[in-house]
């Protein structure tokens, strides 16, 4: 029986769910629309609706932002509203972290399909509210909030609202929980539940979210915050309502959706090239003997993510996930809500960001998600908490796929090697106020991007989760948490090298002050393999930086006697500057950061991603070269050794190329290159050999093992690939 | 004889408009191109232009004016084109880069909603400091205002030096926290200072403190930066201004418009206060209008070639922006709180051929080109082209003749571009066009509405700007305005805004004031009482400026100000102090209820959370003192027939069919007129369209009130 048959009183939204779904089927429209009547009565009346309805989602998440408490949402934007049609497909949305408009519609979905119509009942006033990610969202902290919009008696749509909240309540401080190995250590749960009726949220909601979370604060005001946007947007809807009729609202509605859905198509067709694209890429999570982490699987994990995208010559796009591993008792599975989310934000940055934004660019697109994998567990315990892990680099493989595409049709300025994963730090504890506190550092929201293939990357300004990315003032952050910034500077040579270089990261080094008890943690590290490529032979984007540490410093003796203090990690691979100039208990420490709490007078590092690079290295222009180690991009070192540019000093100690002598070099680079080249063929026997022998590391066997094991498809591609008997397994113990 | 007393001028990206005001308040205007080379050449083309209606010579103008009122847009065009001065930064040791990582936001911050969305247009803005001449000195002060490093002197010594060989016009100086102990900026400002000396160099020294004492380092280094880049040369052109106003005889200083209103000295220390004051002089001008006709609850609106402002006065008061962006740059200057789309009649149409989708703008035509009845080269479609295409506009009277419109040109371009392309007829896509521009303008009135939770059945709609009475009808169309009102100088209504500006002074400094909500009689008494002194404090300082200007004390008057929130929040709210002096737990609830009512009134009342307590981070106070000003004149209501004005007949195409529409002369109507729809009403530099069934009434001020059938 499934969850539709449960429910036996009359409900005639779920009917129109279900029914509005059927059409869909049948006519391949969005609620068998199939014509655009009132587009086509008048066309101009129908784009200036849509865009009133966008104008009053921006209007109503700007408000939102002011009331809150949170620097995640008022100083670098992490929220989203949106306006959406009684079933639940969103109609309309604002700027922000777009990830969550279609995470947000499974939710309304979700109660409608379960009958809340009949039980808790939606009456006009009520406030729901949401944060398990197999009902809608993508990890604990993105908390959603709906509330119904009513004319008369009819229900005739939903605004929605959804924050990150900095702080959930779980085993450690934050929300992308890294510990979280099960769904119960990941913090306060709401599962699709009424929070407030009339128009007010219910007091013994805050008190529940007062009691359960260490900085109740944020949560609570953002909740206010959401619902006040919400309430915006409803009295938006029912002036237009006012204004141009029932009626029309309840097709035009539609049509906007099925516009959109069109729209989508006609930009796949105009910029892509149909067929099937392949492409894949790894992220390793390491957690091997940090505490916390219970026995219950392996402690290295290393995921391969395959993806293939077809293109029809109608212009839909179909992304298969077939190959890739099963979920895991750690915190990076991903539910099919935060998939979608992924897609439609990814859409959003590249095909769907004119015209009408909504969610008909989704319903050209299809999500093949196995059942079983991290991308769609069949298991509804498993954590969710730092989905993004897999999810950053899963849709990074989506944007070069997407950008081939682009290069074959001759749209060369629209190649983004695209998005990756920003290391996420938490922290809790004893606050520089004396008072308990909790807190995700949302800085990590401004990395670099991936190269173009006509620039460089984005510096310290993009990430792929919301394409408005900030990294928001020092001034605010420290506000909120018991560390000083000694510096927050650019990484040089964190982005991936090429013709164009991804763009560069940066990093943070912090002195803790004022607390006797600073927990730190954080999430989302491949340190051991690249998550995120490059195109057309530019580098990947590096791993991640390891943290640095330390503890019982003689800090205060150096300040004393004025001596140089770290401000970073500095450029010698070999020894950092906290090495070099601090002396104390030093740790270097991978992957996510779990230790004892920290003091005043200790300092930690951490650092986030640079993007791809595009294009072989040996074409990148000197010039810009010069200018990017002058300003930190990169280092001398990388100019002349990994791209051949040589570089000297003017006489006004301005750097300049080496034009002659870069050539030279060049010259020897390449001739070294093919000295070293074998055919394809040869170097596929070698690794034939390698691949048939298992002589990997155990995590790349267990990789494969447990693809193989899931997928008949992928053993059947791997086998033939490599050119193995097709009955050929790889076997390693659960 | 005529006497003008004042001489406002707006100088715009495009045009510089005048105003010359006379002792009974009429008004002329003059209009000519805005020179960026020398602003003092339109300055003076634009002021003999205005002279001339009157007959007068500039030495007769110039040497009987009180006030020159100047607001340009130089210093602007100086950060635009990044023509400033060479500068070299000292900041926080470890945050150099913050020059090159900026604040992300930067890279699509002033970006449509589209390019918001679609990543890979982002990009930095260019820096106006290299990060080669920024160099960090060891220090820190954390939140509280404690130093926990103490300043390296000899870094600083090493920093002033190596920019002193570098040749640098200026030394920058931000550190982080300075807004809450400035010890190590001005420390470093004083090493900088003495160096500087010892080397015989002429570099001047800005910290951010005394620029901006405001928390967010990123703005407060864009301020300070900016204020060492762009204004000297700004401030070299307001001197011409002066000059050359002085040369035919003026007597006095210039004036120049601050971002927050109030007039300043040109001599003013903080000149970057004064570079987004274009559509401040709008909202002066309607503060000052509203006065005059009893109504100070209003909804400003100005409509121009690009852009569409509205500002809102609820109750005499305007609110504060502190965070507005300027070139890209976040900056922390309080700025009169404007709301702005893209809308205007500049704005280029374009549809899609592929998806059939309309797009309005961003880009404007500006004008040059221009729109394509201009005939000067421009070949895309614009709001304007459809205005004239639909007989809106006289094409043998755009700014008086002188610019003669090629209507069927437009008409052909416009045809083969939009109208075919969307397969309906040409007057029906035009008025489509048309339509949607002031739908958006109409939304963004509605969303400054609803966002600032205002009634409108209590606020009058002003309409002015070059195009706002051209699209008055469509844009204000059922927004429940208590009066819609638009002028016979509507195109120079923000030079004129600037002649009614006062003196003013701002002063305000960050507080850290805890109130919990569970605070007794006594705490709440003592509160009142810490306000109250910073308040005095505050209003000496301000008191003693003012005086020192030559303001007489009794001419100054002072208006406090709070900046509250709930505990914990980032955001505040500006809450007019409703007593100067608190002295009891009474007073400090009554300040707290006035905060919560103003609070909810934005934000909505479900967002209240009085639980946590609440903070008070900035006291402030504003002294102003009058100065002279037009006045209106005021007339008797004459006969409601508006025949003297009558000019004649022409082809309208308006709601869907072509009209025989009444034309008239804007300046020729009387008070008293009443002018019925289907009708243009025409003047040089602006066209007010009267729909059919509508009407327009001239009151007795002469002020045109636009009523809808």
């Amino acid at each position: 029986m499934n969850m539709l048959e449960k429910i036996q009183d009359a409900l005639p939204l779920r009917d129109r769910l279900i029914e509005s779904e059927k059409m869909m089927k049948e006519t391949g429209c969005y609620d068998g629309v199939t014509e655009l009547t009132l587009r086509k009565q008048d066309p101009l009346k129908f784009e200036t609706l849509h865009t009133k309805l966008r104008a009053s989602c921006v209007s109503a998440r700007e408000m939102a932002r002011r009331i809150s408490a949170s620097p995640g949402v008022r100083e670098v934007g992490e929220m989203v509203v949106a306006i959406y049609t009684p079933e639940g497909d969103a109609i309309a949305l604002s700027n922000g972290i777009m990830v969550h408009v279609h995470t947000m519609s499974r939710f309304i979905k979700w109660m409608i399909k379960e009958g809340y119509e009949a039980n808790p009942g939606i009456r006009d006033g009520d406030i729901f509210a949401n944060n398990d990610a197999f009902i809608g969202t993508v990890q604990v902290p993105d908390v959603m909030d709906v509330i119904p919009i009513f004319h008369g008696d009819e229900l005739v749509g939903w605004a929605g609202a959804v924050c990150h909240e900095l702080e959930s309540g779980g085993i450690t401080p934050g929300g992308d929980v890294c510990l979280a190995q099960e769904r119960f250590t990941e913090g306060l749960f709401v599962c699709a539940e009424k929070i407030g009726e009339n128009d007010e949220i219910r007091r013994d909601y805050v008190i529940r979210c007062e009691r359960n979370l260490r900085m109740p604060i944020y949560w609570v005001l953002d909740e206010k915050a959401k619902v006040a946007s919400c309430i915006d947007m409803r009295e938006s809807v029912r002036a237009i309502i006012n204004e141009i009729g029932i009626e029309y609202w309840r097709r035009v509605m539609k049509e906007f959706i099925e516009e959109g859905r069109r729209g989508q198509l006609l930009r796949t067709q105009q910029l892509t090239v149909p067929g099937i694209y392949r492409g894949h890429t790894f992220y390793g999570h390491v957690t091997e003997g940090k505490p916390g982490f219970q026995p219950l699987g392996p402690s290295n994990w290393l995921y391969n993510i395959p993806i293939e995208m077809g293109i029809s010559t109608g212009g839909k796009i179909t992304l298969d996930f077939e190959g890739t591993q099963p979920w895991g008792y750690h915190s990076m599975n991903c539910t099919p809500a935060g998939m979608d989310g992924g897609m439609f934000v990814t859409l959003t940055q590249h095909m769907n960001y004119e015209g009408l934004v909504n969610d008909g660019a989704w319903m050209a697109t299809e999500l093949k998600l196995p059942h079983g994998t991290w991308t769609n567990p069949d298991n509804e315990m498993v954590a969710t908490a730092t989905s993004w892990a897999l999810l950053l680099p899963a849709y990074g493989v989506f944007q070069r796929l997407l950008s081939r595409g682009f290069l074959a049709r001759g749209f060369v300025e629209e190649v983004f090697v695209g998005q990756v994963n920003s290391p996420m730090i938490e922290m809790g504890g004893t606050s520089q106020y004396g008072t308990p506190f909790g807190m995700a550092h949302f800085e990590c929201a401004a990395a670099g991007s991936g190269a173009l293939a006509i620039k460089d990357g984005l510096d310290t300004a993009y990430v792929g989760w919301n394409p408005e990315s900030d990294m928001g003032n020092i001034e605010i952050w420290e506000q909120n948490m018991p560390m000083l910034y000694l510096g927050r500077s650019i990484l040089p040579n964190s982005g991936g090298a090429g013709k164009f270089r991804g763009g560069c990261s940066f990093i943070s080094t912090w002195l803790i002050n004022k607390t006797n008890h600073l927990r730190l943690v954080t999430s989302e590290h491949s340190s051991r393999v690249f998550d995120n490529a490059g195109m057309c032979g530019g580098y990947p984007a590096p791993t991640c930086q390891m943290h640095r540490s330390v503890r019982k410093t003689n800090i205060k003796e150096l300040i004393k006697k004025q001596k140089p203090l770290p401000h970073g990690i500095g450029i010698d691979p070999n020894h950092s500057d906290l090495e070099k100039l601090v002396t104390g208990v030093h740790e270097t420490s991978e992957g996510p950061y779990i230790t004892a709490p920290h003091k005043s007078g200790d300092i930690f590092t951490h650092a986030y991603n640079g993007g791809g690079g595009f294009g072989d290295v040996l074409e990148r222009d000197p010039i810009k070269t010069a200018s990017d180690v002058e300003n930190g991009f990169l280092t001398a070192q990388a100019a002349v050794q990994v791209f051949g540019i040589v570089l000297m000093e003017d006489t006004h100690g301005t750097l300049q190329a080496d034009l002659a002598a870069t050539a030279k070099l060049r010259k020897t680079m390449r001739a070294r290159r093919l000295k070293k080249s074998v055919p394809v063929s040869q170097w596929m026997k070698a690794e034939r050999t390698r691949v048939n022998a298992a002589g990997f590391v155990i995590e790349v066997t267990r990789m494969y093992a447990s693809a193989m094991k899931l997928s008949k498809r992928f053993t059947k591609d791997f086998n033939s690939f490599w050119g193995l008997k097709s009955n050929f397994m790889y076997k390693v113990e659960d | 004889m005529t006497n003008p007393i004042v001489i406002g001028i707006d100088a715009g990206g495009t045009m510089t408009d005048t105003i010359l005001v006379d002792e009974h308040g009429r008004f002329k205007i003059g209009k000519a191109a805005t020179t960026p080379k020398n602003e003092a050449e339109g300055f003076l083309a634009s002021a003999e232009d205005a002279a001339d209606a009157w007959g007068l010579s500039l030495d007769e103008l110039f040497s009987g004016v009180n006030v020159v009122l100047y607001s340009g847009t130089g210093m602007l065009n100086t950060l635009l084109s990044r023509t400033g001065k060479k500068l070299g930064l000292i900041t926080t040791k470890g945050l150099e880069d913050m020059i090159l990582m900026g604040r992300g936001l930067q890279t699509w911050a002033d970006y449509s909603y589209a390019d918001r969305l679609h990543a890979i247009t982002h990009h930095h803005p260019d820096p106006l400091v290299p990060r080669k001449r920024t160099h960090g000195v060891t220090e820190r002060v954390d939140q509280f205002g404690d130093v926990i490093i103490p300043l390296y002197e000899k870094d600083v010594v090493k920093a002033v030096k190596a920019l002193i060989k570098d040749k640098v016009d200026s030394i920058c100086i931000m550190t982080i926290f300075s807004h809450v102990n400035p010890v190590h900026e001005k420390r470093i400002a004083e090493i900088a200072r003495t160096e500087i000396k010892k080397a015989g160099a002429a570099i001047t020294v800005y910290t951010s403190h005394e620029v901006r004492p405001v928390i967010r380092e990123q703005s407060r280094l864009n301020s300070v930066l900016i204020e060492a880049y762009a204004t000297s040369r700004g401030r070299q052109q307001l001197k011409g201004i002066e000059d050359i106003s002085k040369k035919y005889g003026f007597k006095y200083g210039v004036q120049t418009l601050l971002s927050f209103g109030g007039l300043t000295s040109i001599n003013h220390p903080r000149l970057h206060e004064t570079m987004i004051s274009g559509p401040i002089g709008g909202i002066l001008g309607a503060v000052y209008v509203g006065k005059l006709i009893g109504n100070d609850s209003l909804v400003c609106s100005d409509m121009g070639g690009t852009s569409f402002d509205m500002g809102v006065i609820s109750h005499g008061q305007t609110r504060i922006e502190n965070e507005p962006i300027m070139d890209r740059f976040k900056l922390n200057v309080p700025t009169l709180h404007l709301d702005t789309i893209g809308a205007g009649a500049g704005m280029i149409i374009k549809v899609d051929p592929l998806t059939k989708k309309v797009s309005l703008g961003p880009e404007s035509a500006g004008s040059d080109p221009g729109p394509i009845c201009f005939n000067r080269g421009g070949m895309e479609p614009t709001i304007a082209d459809c205005d004239a295409i639909l007989g809106r506009l006289n094409p043998n009277y755009f700014l008086g003749g002188k610019v003669k419109l090629d209507v069927e040109k437009a008409a052909r371009i416009f045809k083969e571009k939009c109208a075919d392309v969307l397969g309906v007829e040409i007057t029906e896509a035009a008025e489509g066009m048309i339509d949607m521009l002031e739908q958006d303008a109409n939304a963004a009135l509605r969303r400054v509405i609803s966002g600032q939770g205002i009634h409108p059945s209590q606020y009058t709609l002003l309409s002015y700007g070059g195009s706002g009475p051209l699209h008055l009808a469509g844009c204000s169309r059922g927004t429940g305005f208590k009066d819609i009102i638009t002028f016979q100088f509507a195109a120079a209504f923000s030079a004129f805004g600037c002649t009614t500006a006062d003196y003013m002074r701002r002063h305000s400094v960050s507080t850290q004031i805890d109130i919990p909500s569970s605070a007794d009689e006594k705490a709440l008494a003592g509160y009142g009482k810490k306000i109250s002194a910073i308040w005095h404090d505050l209003e000496r300082a301000a008191v003693d400026e003012m005086l020192a200007d030559g303001h007489a004390r009794e001419k100054v008057k002072v208006e406090a100000f709070l900046m509250m929130r709930y505990t914990g929040q980032l955001e505040d709210v500006e809450v007019k102090a409703p007593l100067r002096v608190l002295s009891s737990a009474d007073d400090m609830r009554r300040t707290i209820a006035q905060f919560e009512e103003v609070y909810a009134k934005i934000n909505h009342r479900v967002s209240r959370y009085g639980a946590v307590g609440f903070s008070v981070t900035e006291l402030g106070l504003t002294a102003t003192a009058d100065k002279v000003k037009p006045t209106l004149e005021k007339r008797p209501l004459g006969k409601s027939d508006p025949a003297s004005a009558h000019k004649g007949t022409r082809e309208a195409y308006i709601g869907g069919r072509w009209h025989k529409a009444n034309l008239y002369e804007m300046d020729d109507l009387q008070p008293g007129h009443e002018v019925k729809g289907p009708a243009i009403i025409e003047h040089p530099a602006t066209t007010l369209v009267v729909h059919p069934n509508d009407t327009v009434f001239v009151d007795e001020w002469t002020l045109l009130h636009y009523r809808h059938a």
